[in-house]
């Protein structure tokens, strides 16, 4: 295949055969419970250096109590998927996390920014949906997948894509590299306490990042019982044997949505751009972090219950959510 | 029953045209909130009934119920209420992909000759030294996808550019067959660009064509508020106001809260003729 063009953008080394191998030595293909604590969690399964995907963002039924988890616990060298996100990016390299990104699309602020100027952190350019194509070569097991976008970009030159000579039409097209993150953190409504899993409504990868990663970390608003999961199987979005911990976690997108359960909170949102656009997350983190040890005393202690139940409330539509 | 509005401001201006061209026979691709979803939405609630659009998260003809929360135009409850389907980003691009699309609907930062469109950085790339802005996000698909873009943006010099300093998304990149050697599929693009003040095409050559202006401008003031000047419309034609009807529906059903539309200068009609309230 004649390649016509290629991005010079350092990528997450493509190797399905590796992959495959994890797969069978590492990846849990018993039913085992894996209930525990955001803590453990974290601590067994996102390491120091991670390509680290989270599906959706902050404030949209994205895993926000387990990104606070991960800054709590100070990992670092972290590369970053950063695709539809508004801050969790910004907040995982302003607290020391991660010093690369993936760029799709991210809140970038002044901190970012600056880190980039300083050489403190490295931006390789993509789109949603090329990095969500990524993920999708990655949970297919195959080392690429063709696009008919992207080409032609300034993005492209710094990207790990390549436009090539289709073999098949003899026309140029676009090959993304797969991706394989070393682990995913993921949101869902409902899991049974071995992670088979459902998401309802709309989403942006999970099911692609769920199997694309070599570890993931689940985290559900209701834990439910298998029994439940068997009595419709057609919405379990996640199977059991791509998820290595289940964390209950009420409230864990918290300040985002989660469709048909909660409603974001408005002040909660606009509290953590403004910081992001500020380029200071260190009051937010003090606070919204640092101040807690687990989601569930955050619960209690910053955001409190009387906010908890008017979000529940002021999510008003439930069809199509929830079994 | 259509009355012209006497008084309105810019951005409903802008949305108002966009609406009227929005048709029940097409898919649309709606990038973001702002201008875009409400010039969708309005077009729901007047010439297009049974219009169908999609977003990123991969929603198939919602109802959305707006307002919205602060940034909650996607996968959120009220964003995709009543939709014909849920689907995911990967999905979305798979329709696109497939030409199901027939048109996109952008906001953009900056855009130049070709329709290129930036949303990366202002400045200097190379070493962060330009100023950084999000990144193409779903645009890029959309740019490439759809047969046909309509984009929005702001008649400011900043943002009508002879080059863009980044290629986010594709326009028609250097001209006539230019997307297809970048493997884009054939016969899609830009298709008209929108501002408060004026409405572009694209000439054979595929370079911006100014097509025509509001009534409260004139051809000197749009080009003095562009860095290049446009290929021109053998005649520059004259948009037409916002109706009493259309701006009922957007100020009462659509933007209750002023989130899209409260900013931008208020026009009125004064002797017979539109111009900028003092």
């Amino acid at each position: 295949m004649r390649i016509l063009e290629e991005g010079k953008g350092e990528y997450l080394r493509v190797d399905p055969d590796g992959h495959r191998a994890y797969v069978r030595d590492h990846k849990p293909h018993q039913m085992v419970s894996k209930l525990m604590s955001e803590k453990d969690a974290v601590a067994r399964f996102i390491q120091d250096g991670d390509y680290l995907a989270y599906d959706c963002n902050y404030f949209q039924r994205g895993p926000s109590s387990l990104i606070r988890e991960i800054i709590r616990q100070g990992r670092k060298d972290l590369w970053v998927c950063g695709k539809f996100t508004y801050v969790a990016c910004a907040l995982l390299v302003e607290a020391g996390c991660a010093n690369r990104i993936d760029l799709a699309f991210i809140g970038f602020g002044p901190w970012i920014a600056r880190a980039v100027k300083e050489k403190k952190c490295a931006i390789y350019e993509y789109s949603n949906a090329i990095m969500t194509l990524r993920l999708k070569a990655g949970a297919m097991g195959v080392p690429f997948l063709p696009a008919r976008s992207f080409g032609g970009t300034s993005g492209f030159e710094y990207s790990g894509c390549k436009l090539v000579e289709d073999p098949y039409t003899g026309r140029p097209v676009m090959l993304v590299p797969a991706l394989n993150p070393d682990a995913a953190i993921i949101h869902v409504h409902q899991a049974d306490e071995f992670g088979n899993a459902r998401v309802f409504g709309t989403g942006i990868a999970h099911q692609e990042c769920a199997l694309a990663s070599r570890r993931v970390i689940v985290s559900a608003e209701e834990i439910v019982s298998t029994d439940e999961i068997r009595r419709d199987p057609g919405r379990t979005s996640i199977p059991h044997f791509a998820v290595d911990a289940v964390v209950h976690a009420p409230f864990g997108a918290y300040p985002g949505t989660v469709q048909g359960y909660y409603a974001s909170d408005p002040a909660g949102v606009i509290e953590a751009m403004g910081a992001m656009f500020r380029g200071d997350f260190r009051e937010y983190l003090k606070k919204h972090v640092y101040s807690v040890g687990s989601h569930d005393e955050y619960l209690e202690k910053v955001v409190g219950t009387k906010k908890l139940a008017e979000l529940r409330r002021r999510e008003t539509i439930r069809e199509g959510y929830g079994s | 029953m259509s009355t012209p509005a006497a008084n309105f401001n810019e951005r409903e201006f802008v949305i108002c045209q966009i609406a009227r061209l929005v048709e029940d026979k097409y898919i649309y691709w709606v990038g973001g909130g702002g201008e875009p979803l409400s010039a969708a939405l309005l077009a729901k609630r007047t010439t297009a009934p049974n219009l169908q659009y999609l977003t990123e998260d991969g929603v198939v003809g919602p109802e959305a119920l707006v307002p919205f929360d602060p940034l909650m135009n996607m996968i959120s409850s009220r964003a995709n209420y009543r939709a014909l389907q849920w689907g995911t980003m990967n999905y979305a691009a798979d329709l696109a992909h497939l030409g199901y699309v027939d048109c996109g609907i952008l906001n953009t930062l900056q855009v130049d000759r070709y329709g290129n469109i930036n949303s990366t950085v202002v400045g200097k790339y190379e070493g962060g030294e330009g100023r950084r802005f999000g990144g193409p996000g779903g645009a890029d698909s959309i740019a490439a996808l759809a047969w046909r873009t309509i984009l929005v943006t702001d008649q400011q010099k900043r943002k009508f550019v002879d080059k863009v300093d980044f290629i986010s998304s594709p326009g028609f990149l250097d001209g006539p067959g230019s997307r297809e050697k970048h493997g884009l599929p054939p016969n899609t693009g830009p298709w008209r660009v929108y501002t408060p003040w004026a409405m572009y095409g694209y000439a054979a050559d595929c370079q911006l064509m100014l097509q025509a202006i509001a009534p409260f401008v004139t051809v000197e003031q749009v080009l003095a508020e562009m860095n290049f000047k446009p290929a021109m419309a053998p005649k520059i034609a004259v948009l037409e106001v916002p109706t009493e009807e259309e701006l009922l529906i957007l100020r009462t059903q659509i933007d209750v809260a002023g989130q899209v539309t409260d900013r931008g200068r208020w026009i009125e009609l004064k002797d017979g003729k539109y111009r900028f309230a003092e």
